[in-house]
């Protein structure tokens, strides 16, 4: 008896999947989504960012000074491998054009009196003007000039203390007297592609399940044939075995994108793999089960095949600053705080990002992958509610139609 | 029935259809809203602040304490403190501190008897932002202390004040950031989101209005309405909705540039026609999206694809002069990118019409793409021969 019941539980969930999966394959527009976003898009954004880093940053000189010290900065700055000395302007006007046609992204101006302060041991100082269209530019000239800056200093400092004798162990000793070596061993140049790609992959996974879970939802909803009802087919409460067998659609389906594009993608453009395969594949089933059931709750409120995109497309941009990748999670205000918590990929993100581009294990996603378990949890109730409720409501306006045509 | 009429009778019948389904209100005003609620209070802080680093303290001495309290200090940073170098690394992994400074044994005892002590410094480039921004503070801070260490040495070797400043900062830099002062992330990155996402409303909404017609199978009842003119019945849609975002857009140019105080140095006036062109050619491309494919499901998947691409090729946060030359070729299809350089002019710039007529011109460019198809969106109005959702 019991095994009788535990056969057909199964029978249902796998042929509710096996419907599923027809569905998906039927509906043009929801495999264009699932192809398009999820195969094209995450090899167009590591083409987008491919080089990841910006070098050579044009930048325009106005050297008042003319003098060798000048000339000797110049010729560092372009040395550097931030900046790149476009034009060598002879006033402020004629640099300021160039900028404004954005020919060249800053101006270094080299003041009149900048070769004599350095002769009469002041400070001397340049300008440096940087135009804050990006902050990528910004960056690279500070980058590029600080450099110089901080280099010239050891110099000028080395002369100066022999002039006033001192000898050389000293003026070493002197000039430096506290070393320092700076790493960034996960992201060595500060490539924008490692952090954004590893972000934009597993948003992918979630967005594009939401997207499609709801436009097909909607579509049913629309043809008043939604997938509530089907529990009705099942003997005894069927909620659990359409969940089941819907969910396994979509999980089938997400997990062949996942390995695509927690393996394959990153290693066809160089992103790190530096966790191991074990760990990362792990994280990935427990995010994309997690997915499945955030999609299930939230495509609830899609009533109609197209709605999902006129009102949730703008939660990709939002959920992608949500994981915290860019603007940092501790400064952000407390409500967006809480809303990050309704969103897998927030988790997702960081523990793809700690574990497989930072080469952390386990314990470094240890937090994340707790959070993504309870929040199945919560989603798997709250999609379960949703059925239930739904379909208790589509049985009364059916009572309330067949009373109304009785009368 | 003249031209005005007909346009005037597809604007009242887009009206009644507006009030009767709720989800166009939501997708415009409910979306816009939301998003600029988001985003300003999002970056509201304009830079972050207090970002956690760690410290392994291994000196334990006046000066190294002295040096965590200074950094401590600093607005940028906020400093916690680890026993061993793996526990302050195990802790950067996971993303919780997004920097390590390692401070080796005696370095009091090295400073004082000119050994010249090594400190080393980690960060996390994976966050971003906070790893960049505390990779900064941290070299200023090491170069400051570096600073004070010399300033005690030469004093004692007996130099005055003024040669000492002259040997310990001979050079300095005068930064000056041409548009955003006080380097506020606000400032651009809602400058430019909002902008984004308003032309994504108006893309979907677009797309969802002339898909409809076909979806419902109204598309005939919305030609009998325009009598018979299909330049009528799109432009009167176009028009009702280039109004209606115009006034939402120019509500969020106001409170950015005008209330919140964004710096603009040409004229709030410039940035509100910035954004109008940037909605009318918008309308423009959702109107050719859905003549090129009458398939309302199929159009707003493009649709959606394209707007999500475009706030990465407008090029404001990673510049598209530093993606490849392929991608770079594609940057001016996508009207954001217009939006921006007008914005750079108009904003930073101040360079008024001189800087901005050439994307005025791309931008007017776009208008003329309705008119490749309209003839083809017009037979899949009349016959509905195309699949319905």
């Amino acid at each position: 008896m019991r095994s009788n019941y535990i056969r057909k539980w199964f029978a249902d969930a796998f042929g509710t999947m096996a419907h599923e999966l027809k569905e998906i394959w039927k509906d043009g527009g929801v495999m264009l989504i699932i192809l398009a976003a999820g195969l094209v898009y995450p090899l167009l954004y590591n083409l987008i960012y491919l080089k990841g880093t910006v070098s050579d940053v044009p930048v325009a000189v106005v050297d008042e000074a003319d003098c060798a010290d000048s000339r000797r900065f110049i010729r560092e700055i372009e040395a550097t491998p931030e900046l790149s000395i476009k034009a060598e302007c002879m006033n402020m006007q004629e640099a300021r054009r160039l900028m404004e046609d954005g020919k060249v992204r800053g101006i270094i101006l080299f003041p009149s009196d900048f070769g004599e302060k350095l002769s009469r041991n002041q400070t001397t100082v340049f300008s440096v003007y940087a135009d804050m269209s990006s902050f990528l530019f910004y960056k690279n000239i500070l980058m590029g000039t600080n450099f110089v800056m901080l280099h010239e200093i050891g110099q000028i400092q080395m002369e100066r203390l022999a002039a006033s004798g001192m000898t050389g162990q000293e003026i070493s000793q002197t000039v430096k007297p506290l070393m320092y070596e700076d790493n960034n061993p996960f992201n060595k140049a500060f490539d924008y592609s490692y952090f954004l790609i590893s972000a934009i992959l597993m948003l992918i996974i979630q967005q594009v399940m939401l997207y499609s879970m709801s436009m097909l939802a909607g579509t049913k909803r629309e043809r008043n044939i939604s997938f509530a009802t089907m529990t009705d087919r099942f003997e005894g409460r069927g909620v659990v075995r359409v969940l089941t067998g819907r969910g396994g659609a979509y999980w089938l389906i997400f997990l062949v994108i996942g390995l695509y594009v927690a393996f394959i993608v990153p290693a066809l453009f160089g992103i790190p793999q530096r966790g191991s395969f074990g760990d990362v594949l792990t994280m990935l089933l427990f995010f994309i089960t997690d997915c499945v059931f955030f999609s299930m709750t939230w495509s609830t409120f899609i009533t109609r095949r197209e709605s999902v995109f006129l009102i949730f497309l703008s939660m990709s941009p939002i959920a992608l600053f949500l994981t915290g990748c860019s603007w940092p999670t501790c400064s952000f205000p407390w409500f967006w705080k809480m809303c990050s918590y309704l969103f897998p990929s927030t988790f997702g993100v960081q523990a793809f990002m700690n574990m497989s581009t930072a080469g952390g294990g386990m314990w470094a996603a240890q937090e994340q992958m707790t959070a993504i378990v309870i929040q199945t949890i919560v989603y798997f109730i709250t999609s379960y509610i949703a059925v239930y409720v739904e379909n208790r409501l589509i049985h009364r306006r059916q009572a309330l139609a067949e009373g109304s045509a009785k009368e | 029935m003249n031209i005005l009429q007909k346009i005037l009778a597809v604007i009242r019948r887009e009206l009644r259809i507006i009030r009767k389904r709720p989800v166009y209100i939501v997708g415009s005003v409910g979306v816009v809203a939301f998003c600029c609620v988001f985003f300003l209070t999002f970056f509201g802080k304009g830079l972050p602040d207090e970002l956690p680093v760690g410290i392994v303290d291994n000196d334990n001495s006046t000066t190294s304490r002295e040096f965590c309290e200074q950094f401590n200090s600093t607005q940028l940073s906020r400093v916690i403190r680890f026993d061993t170098f793996s526990q302050a690394r195990d802790e950067m992994t996971r993303g919780n501190v997004f920097a390590v400074i390692v401070i080796p044994e005696g370095m009091n005892a090295d400073v004082m008897a000119n050994r010249q002590p090594h400190v080393s410094f980690y960060t996390n480039g994976l966050y971003f932002l906070g790893g960049a921004l505390s990779w900064k503070n941290i070299l200023q801070m090491v170069n400051l202390t570096c600073g004070a260490v010399q300033r005690e040495v030469l004093r004692m070797k007996g130099y005055n004040e003024d040669e000492i400043m002259g040997m310990i900062r001979p050079v300095d830099i005068d930064t000056h950031q041409i548009g955003n002062p006080g380097t506020n992330y606000d400032y651009l990155l809602s400058g430019m989101l909002i902008p984004a996402m308003i032309a994504m409303c108006v893309m979907m909404i677009l797309i969802y209005s002339l898909g409809a017609e076909l979806k419902f199978g109204t598309s005939r009842h919305l030609l009998e309405t325009s009598g018979g003119s299909m330049g009528a019945a799109v432009g009167g849609k176009c028009l009702l909705w280039a109004v209606i975002f115009s006034v939402l857009g120019c509500i969020a140019i106001l409170v950015m540039y005008h209330w919140l105080g964004f710096p603009v140095a040409g004229s709030v006036w410039g940035m509100m026609l910035d954004m109008v062109l940037l909605i009318v050619s918008t309308e423009a491309v959702a109107v050719f999206i859905i003549e090129m494919i009458p398939v309302p499901r199929l159009a707003l998947s493009i649709g959606a694809l394209f707007s999500i691409l475009s706030i990465s090729m407008a090029g404001f946060s990673f510049p598209l002069e530093g993606m490849p030359r392929a991608i770079q070729a594609l940057g001016p299809m996508f009207p954001l990118r217009h939006y921006y350089l007008f914005y750079v002019q108009e904003a930073i710039h101040g360079t008024g019409f001189a800087g901005w007529w050439s994307e005025a011109v791309h931008f007017l460019v776009f208008a003329f793409l309705p008119m490749l198809g309209i003839r083809r969106l017009e037979k899949a109005y009349i016959f509905q021969n195309y699949p319905k959702d």
